[in-house]
């Protein structure tokens, strides 16, 4: 399963590359994540309530941050594993593009999941990754406008 | 599925003071996906509470052309209704369809909106006869109640108390169900409404849920027939891939499905 997507942010990519490693920003975009922390650089721990229609589960589990190229971008990766629920991994491929009022965004998000999670809702997968993906980088440029403004 | 507790509620206010009074409390209104995730321990409500045995959430009642569909009214109870397929006979026909004759005498209409499963047939009625939700905070238009697969307008302590909808002057609800699930593959509801509007309902095909075609509704406006809608676009962007078919499948058997409603309902 793979999706694409890009969101403008009306922020300068210095400042985008910023946010982007601030785990108390990653910690309010990620979709259902409740606690997040820094266990080494570039690698944290998390929970996160995974909560789509009947389903909700909670997921242990680590985020990383890879093939750092300031400022162009990077990957960032997270895999969890949600007890008897099954487990989830996914990641995005971010590159940043330097454009006249702001940065834009480019996203290639891959996701898989197991276990009886995937059982149940293995028609699902590729909506819920989408949805999740456009939570995700909706919430970053809303934060970083936010933070532009203000 | 591990423990929990159970409780019938006997009134709308009672339902929502036992919700608020759970830790991790649900709704549940036939639990015909509920139950099946909690035996999956997929979800582990603290407590459930029942919306099944209210009365005042029971029953068809038809008034002219307005209709009241009672949230915790059964699909078998609105697929054997001889009062309401005299107004509106797709929804009798769509009720018939849905699950199996077990999930038909426990799973409710009410249920089944809040939930708003991707593949759902009722939520292509509601949105097809532009229905109105009725809970116990408000009313609601269907226009404004699905937000996405699995989402709706309700608040967590929300109940839906009713379905409310003008019978229309014409209408049909064709699906193409999954063989093993009977969950709509692809489903349509095609009507035109009383005051000449037309609405066409996609169900199980979108990968938001359910949505409106708001081409093939243009071109039925101006022709009801299916060979106005057989040159309409589906974008394959927008549709569910999976093992079962995959988007490019999906959005022809959109094409395939509207002209059977719209031939059913001539």
């Amino acid at each position: 399963m793979d999706l694409n997507g890009e969101e403008f942010i009306p922020a300068p990519r210095e400042r985008v590359w910023e946010m982007l490693n601030d785990p108390e920003i990653l910690r309010q975009c990620i979709p259902g994540c409740e606690t997040l922390e820094q266990a080494e650089p570039d690698q944290f721990s998390a929970e996160v309530v995974l909560k789509i229609g009947p389903v909700k589960a909670r997921f242990n589990g680590e985020v990383f941050i890879k093939d750092k190229n300031f400022p162009d971008g990077y990957r960032i990766e997270g895999e969890g594993k949600g007890g008897i629920a099954g487990f989830a991994s996914g990641g995005a491929d971010v590159i940043l593009k330097e454009q006249e009022d702001g940065t834009l965004l480019e996203y290639r998000v891959d996701a898989n999941v197991g276990g009886k999670i995937a059982q149940l809702g293995s028609r699902l997968i590729t909506s819920t990754s989408k949805k999740l993906a456009g939570q995700f980088f909706g919430k970053f440029s809303e934060l970083a406008a936010q933070a532009q403004t203000a | 599925m591990y423990a929990t507790n159970y409780h019938r509620a006997s009134s709308v206010e009672e339902a929502v003071n036992l919700l608020k009074s759970g830790d991790d409390a649900k709704f549940v209104s036939g639990g015909q996906t509920l139950i099946p995730t909690m035996k999956q321990r997929l979800a582990a409500p603290s407590d459930l509470v029942d919306l099944r045995h209210i009365d005042a959430m029971k029953g068809i009642s038809i008034d002219g052309v307005q209709v009241t569909i009672g949230a915790a009214t059964t699909h078998a109870e609105v697929a054997s209704s001889a009062e309401l397929a005299g107004v509106c006979a797709a929804i009798c026909s769509l009720a018939a369809h849905i699950g199996d004759p077990a999930v038909r005498h426990m799973g409710t209409i009410g249920g089944s909106v809040a939930n708003n499963d991707p593949a759902a047939d009722y939520p292509a009625a509601v949105l097809g006869l532009d229905a109105q939700v009725r809970t116990s905070k408000r009313t609601i238009d269907a226009a404004d109640f699905f937000n996405g697969m699995f989402d709706t307008a309700l608040e967590e302590d929300e109940v839906i108390t009713a379905i409310t909808f003008q019978a229309p002057e014409k209408a049909a609800y064709v699906k193409y169900p999954n063989p093993a699930s009977r969950y709509a593959m692809c489903g349509v509801f095609a009507a035109r409404l009383k005051d000449g509007s037309v609405r066409v309902a996609i169900t199980g095909a979108g990968n938001d849920g359910v949505f409106r075609h708001t081409e093939m509704e243009e071109a039925l406006a101006a022709d009801w027939s299916p060979a106005a809608i057989a040159s309409c676009s589906v974008d394959e962007g927008d549709m569910l891939s999976d093992i079962h078919g995959d988007s490019a499948y999906r959005a022809n058997l959109v094409r395939v499905i509207a002209k059977r409603a719209v031939e059913a309902a001539a």
